[in-house]
């Protein structure tokens, strides 16, 4: 009997997502921690492949992996002294984090595992052009709203940044 | 009333008039904070800010003023509806108003902090749009993304105090914790969306109708996704225990933006619950058909009496009033809980009511903390019924009606809150009601102080009269004459919110 | 067929009658805003120097307020004396206040013959005491804040009296108690003063009580009915009706229209031009029309036939005969109400009435006089059958209640210790608040709700005999009393007790007639005995020494006015020897109606009668013993011959004036031609018939010789009073008739006013303060219980001896605050201010209500 090569690769990616993402919340290293964060996001493109949704995957590798985590490399690489970082708010209650985690997945298990999905054929692989579609079609606002955040996002992100540029440079 | 209108985008265009001139204004204000300089750009931020959000609102309070038919826009991903307008001139209205508490004095003037005030007035703009849009969605997506345009620029703007540690603080903990929230939310989203096939609101509903009805029942998959969504509204309306992160935000945040908080991403809050629970859940007040009157009244019961409890010990008039927030949240959700249209009128016209009075209690803080270098505590305020007595007695009228004493606005607006509870029926509904009205005289006992600290506590030696700026004292009496006038002349203002208050089918 | 027949309350409306309570409110909050800044300037300092008055400005805008409220009071008055009598009822609705179902509290004012009378009492009586107490104040640095209190109490008293319903009437009812108290007690830094007011104000929250509940008691029983079991059945459904209206004489002079039902009496104003009642109607609407009237749920929309037709109130709207369908949007949110068929006769009126439980005094009635199509009150005959709790009838229940606010409000026994108490205020107060307004509230309310009282012969009894016994009790009390003050209080008391008998034995129009002349003499005794306590200051230092008539003597040869003006009074409310001044109508008309009534059950009329007799004897006895103590014989001391001086112009004019209406107010509106043999009534008596008629009374016919006899007998007992009082008290009085009295049998009693004020203190007041210590000690064993440590211990011990020093019955309230303290520390230790707990809790709410959907609903 042939293994079903989907659930293989499912399980492989879902385990590399998972594993990397606990080295990303619980490594003490934040280079170890960075470096996980790639296994994380290359795991969800390939989640993201096996549920037909290349360009999705495509955009996953491009932006997360290629783009956003090289970014937080160079921002870690250059902060100074990344290796004594002193941790003024250690975790506490780490087993009382661990139980509501476990009671809620438990549930949340329960309940996936008994309801009857409704399930829909695969859609065909190519979607960019489907996607392109609803995003200037029945998507338009969804769009132009998410670029409005990201603009907001950019602001907020330049309105706190200039504050410490401004304090650095007002020292000296 | 046929089946809605359903316009597509260009033709919707027109319905969203208030959030287009949003937009334009914003882009007005960044280009304006870039090229004007000295009084000159002073006078055209105001300009350019209040003329934005006059424009936004009066559009919306024509709609509302002319019974606009309720339409469905862009497809189902928007309603434009009564609901909706009033909402989106309540939002225009507190913005302008946290505006002004913000707006520059002198040319070079800026924010404590020597903060840019057209960097804060473009973000507040920019919030407004994200409320007025979470007024109106009706789909998952667009519940989603203006939820997040909100939340991101509320972090910047709670962080906005230069150099204040706790604003630092207060900031991140909302970064973390609205981070966690979303994640849930969206999280509680997937799930419905996997369930029912379907982001848009009237279509989950009706999926969830037939799937309940095939299951006599509210499906678990529907009941624990809806809970995971409730975190995230929650969040946004500081329910308990969903709440935690508003005392320090609140503390922390400038003034002007925590009375913000405090009121326009509540009442926000409050208009994608409604719309979420009427359209994709289609509660009604019936114990027996769903377990939603249940979640509701203890959520409800669980934010009042939480708020109230932890408000007592408070010393900081400014945290304290971060729990009242709270409190008033839970008393918000008794008029939620019977999921009627008479409840959902009593929400509206208490978040009118209750947007007067917190405004105006936080402006009295402010206007008392800039006097005083900043000290908030309940000790700031002795003396105040000599020292500045008509800031004083405005405080007090916004203390008796936010504890809901005739014959204020407060009052009133928790009146049609009981009543509406009360209409609902049934043992558990006068549990709830019970509860509530224990949480009112509960919390007499914080209000009180601030009072007793005014009037009976003499001023000490050394505090000198309180010279209050003029436009923080006219704003003030602003905000109390209506507060006492809706307290005894109320009925115009709730029959046009009665009225208005319908949905697209 | 209309639904209902009947001669239900045709209303003309009226845009300006809220103007009248405006203005004074108006002068209160200028005063009270600017009064300061105003006494403090030199506005008219001269003039009002020269007038001997206070501050001009202030003086000005509260007197000027109070011109104006009159004026237009006989404005209005005059335009309700240009209806037909049927008509005489202006409403106006100013703003609604919420509306809960169909029961509306909005801020409606309605102006009829019966608060036509009191309104001009108010205002017209009220206006001179303000001039007179621009006077009597003059000195005073509180000036401002006098006048906008008194401003302010004239502005509630107009409210209870122009309220279309319970409603307005209760603000104005606790409004007017606010005042009184803050007027008390208003010189707040003498204690016995600022006691007195707390002991006015917590006597009339009993009275409250008892108003509320019987409020509730009528309301609920207008809805529903208590079934066995005590399980409460809501029968009567708030619904509107339609009543083809009746013409007012249908059921004149309390003859129920048992047998003329049948023929429905809408009055037809079609051809001959002859109508009395659809005056408005005739010339607007050709034949085939009928008139329609909304005027129930004031602000709502209706719609006649699916057309809006206007918006409530709405009146003589003409619709063509036949059947039309009727729609009613109340808004606020609330449910439509709709009538889906009724008709309209040619020439007929259709007003529409609201059915079941309604604040508003107009539904009230309205549903109470109507008959259905078979003939019966079906909703008066189902509120008289139905019995509360222990079965007693529930109209007699609530009539019961009601009436133990009136005695709250109006001094009876047994809440009458307040009055006498009350008299620490300035002697404008008296004069205005606790002689001639307020304390008639009562009256007023009762004779308001007539119809209802007059349902239950045992609530009516009780009225009566309470009444009785009031003015005898009070009238024997103030016989041995030596403050002037002190006499006319209990004087009052014991006049309010003669309003009471008038209203209970179904005599309304007499008991309002006292009312009136009773404000006329009373508050001309009350001022008149107030510009000699103004004088009196001259010679002796201290309150009680200037009220103390032991003190006075012979000042009727230093202050003529004044002492004539007295005597007037004092022949007015003694009513004798001459029948020309008004109290001898009013009390007379009281008497003979408590002799020959058959409206009360438990006692006899004639009882009554016996009882106000020895009281007017009484009443004779000691009022001359004021006069002649204060105003005849000797100087009690030398030097009031040279310093005491007649009181300013403000103050003698007013006196002038006030004795005047005395005098000449009985035989204008009491006098009748009956008393010649004719068959005329009292002018009074015919203008109040409209609202009055209703109230279901009747009398024995007593023939007109045996109504002389009576008058012969009350005015010889007050003429031999009189002389007792001469003989005692007159100008050639013994030295030692202080001593003389002392000897006399009750004297004791009498001067400790029975000891009431004691028995209360040891029935009542003791045992609380006791409950208190008790509930004290309760807690601190709670306490001890409960937190077992020894600094709890010595807290909670010094906290409950705080408690016994300071507080009333707080003990259980600081352990409930106690424990909710405890409670909001615990919750803020939740608290701590890092983000994993935060993260934990929300993680642990979505869990929460994960689990508590799962195990308890789905």
């Amino acid at each position: 009997m042939a293994v079903d090569l989907t659930l293989v690769s499912f399980f492989a990616l879902a385990a590399l997502t998972l594993v990397s993402g606990a080295v990303v919340a619980f490594s003490r290293n934040i280079i170890h921690a960075t470096v996980a964060l790639l296994g994380c996001f290359l795991g969800i493109a390939g989640l993201y492949v096996q549920l037909s949704a290349d360009f999705l995957a495509a955009v996953q590798v491009l932006v997360y992996v290629g783009g956003t985590l090289t970014l937080i490399l160079f921002a870690v690489m250059l902060t100074a002294r990344i290796e004594d970082v002193r941790t003024s708010n250690t975790s506490t209650g780490l087993p009382v984090g661990v139980a509501l985690v476990a009671a809620l997945l438990l549930v949340l298990g329960k309940v996936a595992t008994t309801t009857a999905w409704p399930e829909t054929p695969r859609a065909p692989m190519p979607s960019t052009a489907k996607l392109g579609h609803a995003l200037l079609g029945d998507y338009l606002l969804p769009f132009e709203l998410g670029s409005i955040l990201l603009l907001a996002a950019m602001i907020g992100a330049v309105v706190l940044a200039r504050r410490a540029v401004k304090r650095n440079w007002e020292k000296a | 009333m046929g089946a809605p209108l359903v316009l597509d985008n260009v033709q919707s265009l027109p319905f969203i008039g208030p959030e287009l001139t949003l937009g334009a204004g914003i882009l007005l204000l960044l280009v304006w904070e870039l090229v004007a300089h000295g009084a000159r750009k002073r006078v055209g931020l105001l300009a350019i800010m209040f003329a934005t959000l006059g424009a936004a609102g009066a559009q919306a309070a024509f709609a509302l003023a002319h019974d606009a038919p309720a339409v469905s826009l862009f497809g189902g991903l928007l309603a434009s509806d009564g609901f909706a307008h009033v909402f989106r001139v309540l939002f225009a209205f507190v913005t302008a108003v946290v505006a002004l508490y913000a707006a520059p004095v002198r040319a070079d003037d800026a924010l404590p902090g020597k903060r840019s005030t057209g960097e804060m007035y473009l973000l507040l703009l920019t919030v407004a749009l994200g409320l007025s849009f979470m007024a109106m969605s009706r789909h998952l997506l667009m519940i989603y993304l203006s939820i997040e345009i909100v939340s991101v620029i509320s972090f910047v703007l709670a962080a906005f105090s230069i150099d204040d540690k706790k604003s630092s603080e207060g900031a991140l903990k909302y970064v973390i914790y609205g981070g966690v929230a979303s994640g849930i939310m969206l999280y509680g989203m997937s799930w419905l969306y996997g369930a029912t096939q379907s982001l848009a609101l009237p279509e989950i509903g009706a999926r969830v109708a037939a799937m309940s009805a095939a299951q006599h029942g509210v499906p678990p998959v529907v009941f624990l996704a809806t809970v995971c969504m409730l975190a995230g509204f929650g969040y946004k309306i500081s329910a308990a225990p969903f709440h935690m992160w508003t005392p320090d935000v609140y503390e922390g945040a400038p003034t002007p933006v925590t009375a913000f908080l405090s009121v326009g991403p509540k009442a926000a809050g409050f208009a994608v619950l409604v719309r979420f629970f009427a359209e994709a859940l289609r509660a009604t007040g019936s114990l027996h058909a769903s377990p939603w009157p249940l979640v509701a009244g203890v959520l409800a019961m669980l934010t009042m009496t939480v708020g109230n409890l932890s408000a007592i010990g408070q010393d900081n008039v400014k945290r304290m009033l971060a729990y009242s927030s709270i409190a008033h949240a839970g008393y918000m959700l008794l008029g939620f809980a019977v999921f009627s249209t008479t409840g959902t009128a009593a929400i509206v016209f208490y978040a009118l009511t209750y947007c007067l009075m917190n405004l105006g209690a936080f402006l009295v803080v402010l206007a008392l903390a800039e006097q005083n270098g900043g000290d908030e505590s309940v000790g700031a305020f002795r003396g105040l019924g000599t020292r500045a007595p008509v800031l004083a007695a405005c405080m007090a009228v916004f203390l008796f009606s936010l504890t809901g004493l005739p014959p204020f606005a407060g009052f009133v607006g928790k009146f049609y809150l009981f009543a509406a509870l009360v209409r609902g029926g049934g043992n558990f509904t006068w549990l709830v009601a019970t509860v509530g009205v224990l949480n009112s005289v509960v919390s007499l006992f914080y209000y009180a102080r601030v009072l007793r600290s005014m009037y009976l506590t003499p001023a000490g030696a050394s505090d000198a009269p309180v010279v209050v700026a003029r436009r923080h004292t006219a704003t003030a009496i602003a905000l109390a004459v209506p507060t006492v006038a809706l307290g005894v002349y109320w009925a115009p203002l709730y029959d046009l919110v009665a009225r208005t208050v319908g949905m697209v089918p | 067929m209309p639904e209902f027949t009947g001669p239900v309350q045709h209303v003309e409306l009226s845009t300006t009658l809220w103007l009248i309570a405006l203005l004074p409110l108006l002068g209160s909050v200028t005063n009270a805003i600017f009064g300061r800044r105003l006494q403090k300037s030199h506005f008219g300092h001269d003039l009002a120097h020269k007038l001997h008055i206070g501050s001009l400005g202030v003086t000005l805008v509260a007197v000027g307020a109070m011109l104006a409220a009159f004026a237009l009071s006989l404005w209005h008055v005059a335009k309700l004396l240009a209806l037909p009598e049927a008509h005489r009822f202006l409403f106006c609705h100013a703003w609604e206040m919420v509306r809960i179902g169909s029961v509306d509290f909005g801020f409606d004012f309605a102006l009829d013959p019966l608060s036509s009378v009191m309104i001009l009492i108010i205002t017209g009586v009220g206006t001179l005491i303000h001039v007179y107490a621009a006077a009597y104040m003059h000195h005073d640095g509180a000036y401002w804040r006098f006048f906008a209190y008194l401003n302010l109490f004239v502005f509630s008293m107009l409210l209870l009296v122009l309220g279309d319903g319970f409603m307005v009437m209760f603000f104005g009812w606790e409004g007017v108690g606010l005042c009184s108290y803050l007027l008390i007690g208003f010189w707040y830094d003498d204690y016995a003063k600022a006691s007195a007011g707390m002991k006015a104000f917590v006597t009339n929250r009993v009275g409250d009580w008892g108003f509320v509940t019987g409020l509730m008691l009528l309301f609920w029983a207008l809805g529903g009915a208590w079934l066995e079991g005590g399980s409460y059945q809501p029968d009567n459904l708030p619904r509107l009706a339609a009543v083809a209206v009746e013409s007012g004489e249908a059921e004149h002079g309390g003859h129920e229209a048992g047998g003329e039902h049948g023929a429905v009496t809408a009055k037809a104003h079609d051809a001959d031009g002859d109508d009395a009642v659809g005056h408005h109607a005739k010339a607007a609407h050709p034949q085939g029309n009928g008139t329609f009237d909304f005027t129930v749920l004031p602000g709502a929309k209706v719609y006649v036939d699916g057309a809006l037709a206007g918006i409530s109130p709405l009146t003589g709207k003409s619709l063509h005969a036949g059947r039309h369908t009727l729609r009613v949007v109340p808004g606020g949110g609330t449910d439509d109400l709709e009538i889906p068929s009724f008709s309209v006769e040619a020439g007929g009126e259709t007003m529409v009435s609201l059915i079941g439980p309604a604040l508003s005094f107009r539904s009230l009635h309205d549903q109470l006089v109507v008959r259905d199509a078979a003939g019966h009150h079906t909703v008066r005959e189902g509120l008289q059958s139905k019995k509360a709790w222990g079965g007693v009838g529930v109209i007699t229940l609530a009539c019961l209640c009601l009436f133990l606010g009136a005695t709250g409000k109006s001094a009876q026994i047994p809440l009458f210790v307040w009055l006498p108490d009350a008299m620490a205020g300035p002697t404008p107060v008296s004069a205005l608040i606790h002689a001639a307004t307020m304390v008639t509230a009562g009256v007023y309310m009762i004779a308001r709700l007539s119809w209802l009282f007059a349902l239950s012969p045992v609530a009516s009894g009780v009225v009566a005999l309470v009444g009785a016994l009031t003015a005898l009790f009070a009238a024997t009390i103030g016989l041995y009393q030596y403050d002037i003050k002190k006499v006319l209080a209990y004087s009052t008391v014991s006049q309010l007790g003669f309003m009471f008998i008038g209203v209970g034995v179904g005599a309304y129009w007499a008991g309002v007639f006292h009312l009136m002349t009773h404000a006329f003499f009373k508050a001309c005794l009350f001022l008149g005995s107030g510009s000699v306590i103004h004088g009196m200051h001259a010679v002796v230092h201290g309150e009680a020494a200037a009220q103390d008539m032991r003190k006075m003597g012979g000042l009727k040869r230093v202050m003529p006015i004044t002492s004539r003006t007295y005597f007037v009074a004092c022949l007015a409310i003694t009513a004798a020897p001459f029948p020309l001044f008004a109290g001898f109508w009013s009390k007379d008309e009281i008497l003979w109606r408590a002799f020959t009534t058959e409206n009360i059950a438990l006692v006899p009329g004639a009882l009554i009668y016996a009882i106000g007799l020895a009281a007017a004897a009484c009443t004779s006895f000691y009022m001359w013993r004021s006069y002649y103590l204060t105003f005849e014989g000797e100087h009690a001391l030398p030097k009031i011959a040279t310093e005491v001086h007649e009181s300013p112009a403000a103050i003698t004019w007013v006196l002038v004036v006030l004795a005047a209406l005395s005098t000449v107010a009985g035989v204008l509106f009491g006098f009748s031609t009956h008393l010649l043999g004719g068959h005329g009534e009292p002018m009074l008596e015919e203008w109040l018939s409209p609202v009055l008629q209703h109230a279901v009374v009747s009398f024995r016919e007593g023939g007109l010789g045996l109504e002389y006899a009576l008058m012969a007998l009350s005015v010889g007992l007050a003429i031999a009073s009189w002389a007792l009082a001469k003989k005692r008290y007159g100008a050639g009085r013994p030295a030692d008739w202080a001593a003389r009295e002392e000897g006399l049998p009750l004297f004791d009693a009498i001067q400790h006013k029975y000891w009431v004020d004691e028995a209360y203190g040891a029935a009542i007041i003791g045992p609380i303060l006791k409950l208190r210590l008790v509930l004290a000690d309760l807690d601190k064993w709670a306490i001890d219980g409960i937190v077992n440590g020894a600094g709890v211990v010595g807290r909670a011990a010094a906290w409950t001896s705080g408690a016994i020093d300071h507080h009333l019955v707080d003990g259980a309230v600081n352990f409930v605050a106690d424990r909710t303290f405890a409670a909001g520390e615990r919750l803020r230790t939740v608290q701590t201010g890092r983000i994993q707990s935060y993260l934990y809790g929300l993680v642990g709410g979505v869990l929460f209500f994960a689990c508590l959907g799962y195990f308890l609903g789905r």
